[in-house]
């Protein structure tokens, strides 16, 4: 018994950190049906990013959030403005952004391992080798850290949307780019917003996983694989689905991982993407509709 | 819009038959003719002089590319069903030989056929599935797809994991070795390449192009658009399980990491769209030219990883600048030599 509500907690405490991971993915295809392949390697650009700072400044992987999620902001306002914003309307966008996007990963993973080489990285702040111990149970101090920071940002990415203008203009894009135009949204400015607050919420992702996991220039293709397969289970464009699912595969995979062992836990991801494809090809929360 | 184009595609079609005069014709079937001619001669020198075993390794690599291009075209170009995951079907050819020779020392030369059915038969399988989703959540799937097999594959002790097989080599000297592998993939190129011309000109053919256009439309046409996806689908997966059985047997080893990567996928994807999706000189066009550009990045600026940053600047490029790649791009602007004019 202790063993399985140990588990739990482990695969909840992971959870968090893949809802952050998927939740910018999953509001940029709600808001400009752009399948941003490229946000892994995002993720894994940011965790550099804090990686570097870390060596050369000592600055702490979490303060680091302070850096990478501006920094990604910025990148994203101006990756979207370059490739994506003169091209929104045309019919065959959404699959053309996933090829662009995917090529853009690959980019991003060469340039890295041009500049780092594919020695396998992490950030080592204090918290990163030590547990918390509750009665009879742990949890590792950097995962609990990440859980804790991720929930914050998701809660507040839920608030702004909900209970600010702004918010309400992403949200009434998401369910209708057309009628939103109609009712005065500027729909060009939000994509580009939205596309920067996505990039920025994959930046702070990026410095919470540089000390969760060890990471190389390839790894975007193995995160890309599993936040791909949290946004279909979830629904494309749900933000509610991602969470859902992030934390329903995380348990999973946690269980699986020590039952079946460490091999089959990746497996547990596609499986499911596939399940669910064949049973319910609109995600658990998605709409009927698709690109 | 859309039944405009199927109408434009129709005209040029018949365009191209009516225009050609006598001397066009020469050059059109011509040059393609002898450049198949001094490919298949090429290996006669090789047998006397000894030296070209670079260039026919590299020859290989374009037959084995434009088999798997030209067979992605027919799912992803004529259908308009993008799949980053050929290259399980190019795996599975590979490994099913190799397993095969093994076993029961059947070369993979006569297996390779047997090889191609079997990733047909997969690829109907996945179709099944797969193909039950349009547009981005598909190419999701045939990313996860790539992913799933690897991690198999990595882990199955009967594929050998991550360390793989290991095939002997040819019974043949060195000077010889390359020979019979390069002209079977020669001569299952030549086949792919003019299966996809058929198959373009039949019925078949035309349904896929509606649905590329719009697959509500070809449905309510009457098209059976379920059905001719999975088709296509496995179609597309036939001749590259037969190119993986002989190019496996060639490398003499079977490995997930060579053959199960992300990016050799979307090099399959990239040749296509470069040369011009859709067409069937481009695959070739684009294979013959990413090939060089690889070679000569690896050869001169002698890194992987820029390799990588290359192929993604290009295919960002084609993809944002001409989606119709080079040869659909010089054919809508008339400029295309009549000779790589194959439709």
């Amino acid at each position: 018994m202790i063993q399985i509500i140990q588990i739990l907690i482990l695969g909840i405490a992971l959870g968090g950190v893949y809802a952050l991971m998927s939740s910018g993915m999953t509001l940029i295809f709600g808001v400009m049906r752009i399948v941003n392949l490229a946000h892994s390697a995002f993720i894994v650009l940011a965790a550099y990013l804090a990686f570097f700072v870390f060596k050369t400044f000592n600055i702490d992987p979490i303060l680091s959030m302070v850096i990478t999620m501006p920094a990604m902001f910025l990148v994203g306002i101006v990756y979207y403005r370059l490739v994506f914003a003169s091209r929104a309307d045309n019919p065959r966008f959404s699959d053309l952004t996933v090829l662009i996007t995917f090529a853009t990963g690959l980019v991003i993973e060469g340039v890295l391992a041009f500049i780092f080489t594919g020695i396998y990285r992490s950030t080592t702040p204090t918290y990163a080798k030590t547990s918390l111990n509750i009665g009879p149970f742990f949890i590792p101090e950097s995962q609990l850290y990440a859980l804790i920071i991720s929930v914050l940002l998701i809660v507040s990415l839920w608030l702004f949307m909900r209970y600010t203008r702004i918010g309400n203009a992403i949200r009434a894009t998401m369910q209708n780019r057309n009628a939103a135009q109609v009712v005065g949204v500027n729909v060009r400015w939000i994509s580009t917003l939205s596309f920067g607050i996505g990039l920025a919420m994959a930046g702070a992702a990026g410095s919470l996983l540089s000390f969760v996991f060890t990471f190389y220039p390839a790894k975007h293709i193995a995160w890309i694989g599993m936040i791909m397969c949290l946004v279909v289970l979830g629904g494309m464009g749900s933000l509610v689905g991602a969470l859902v699912s992030s934390f329903l595969l995380a348990t999973a995979a946690a269980y699986v991982n020590f039952y079946l062992g460490a091999a089959w836990s990746p497996i547990t991801f596609y499986l499911s993407l596939f399940l669910i494809l064949l049973f319910r090809p609109q995600g658990l929360f998605g709409k009927k509709v698709e690109g | 819009m859309a039944e405009n184009t199927i109408e434009t595609n129709l005209q040029t079609k018949e365009n191209a038959v009516k225009v050609p005069k006598k001397a066009n014709l020469w050059i059109k079937r011509g040059v393609p003719l002898a450049v198949l001619a001094f490919l298949a001669l090429l290996p006669v020198f090789q047998i006397v002089e000894g030296t070209l075993n670079y260039y026919l390794h590299m020859l290989m690599y374009v037959f084995l590319y434009v088999i798997m291009s030209s067979s992605w075209n027919v799912i992803g170009g004529f259908a308009g069903y993008v799949s980053l995951g050929h290259n399980v079907f190019f795996a599975l050819g590979a490994y099913f030989a190799g397993m095969l020779f093994l076993a029961t020392r059947i070369s993979p030369f006569v297996s390779a056929p047997v090889a191609g059915l079997l990733a047909m038969g997969f690829g109907l399988l996945f179709g099944l599935i797969a193909l039950r989703t349009r547009g981005s959540t598909f190419i999701i799937s045939t990313i996860a797809l790539v992913l799933l097999t690897a991690e198999i594959f990595d882990n199955w002790k009967l594929t050998g994991g991550t360390n793989g097989l290991a095939m002997p080599l040819i019974n043949l000297e060195g000077q010889f070795a390359k020979i019979p592998y390069y002209y079977y993939l020669l001569v299952v190129m030549v086949i792919c390449v003019v299966m996809t011309y058929f198959i373009k000109h039949s019925k078949f053919g035309l349904a896929l192009r509606a649905i590329s256009q719009d697959e509500t439309k070809a449905e309510v046409a009457g098209i059976p658009t379920r059905q001719y996806k999975i088709i296509a689908f496995g179609i597309s997966g036939l001749f590259i399980g037969v190119a993986g059985a002989v190019w496996g047997s060639y490398l003499t080893y079977l490995r997930p990491s060579i053959f199960l990567t992300v990016s050799l996928g979307t090099s399959i994807v990239l040749n296509t769209i470069l040369g011009g999706k859709g067409t069937i000189a481009g695959p070739v066009v684009g294979t013959a030219i990413m090939i060089a550009v690889n070679e000569f990045v690896v050869a001169k600026l002698g890194a992987t990883e820029l390799n990588i940053v290359v192929t993604g600047l290009i295919l960002i490029f084609v993809l944002l600048y001409f989606p119709e790649g080079i040869v659909g791009s010089l054919k809508a602007r008339n400029r295309l030599p009549s000779f790589l004019d194959w439709d």
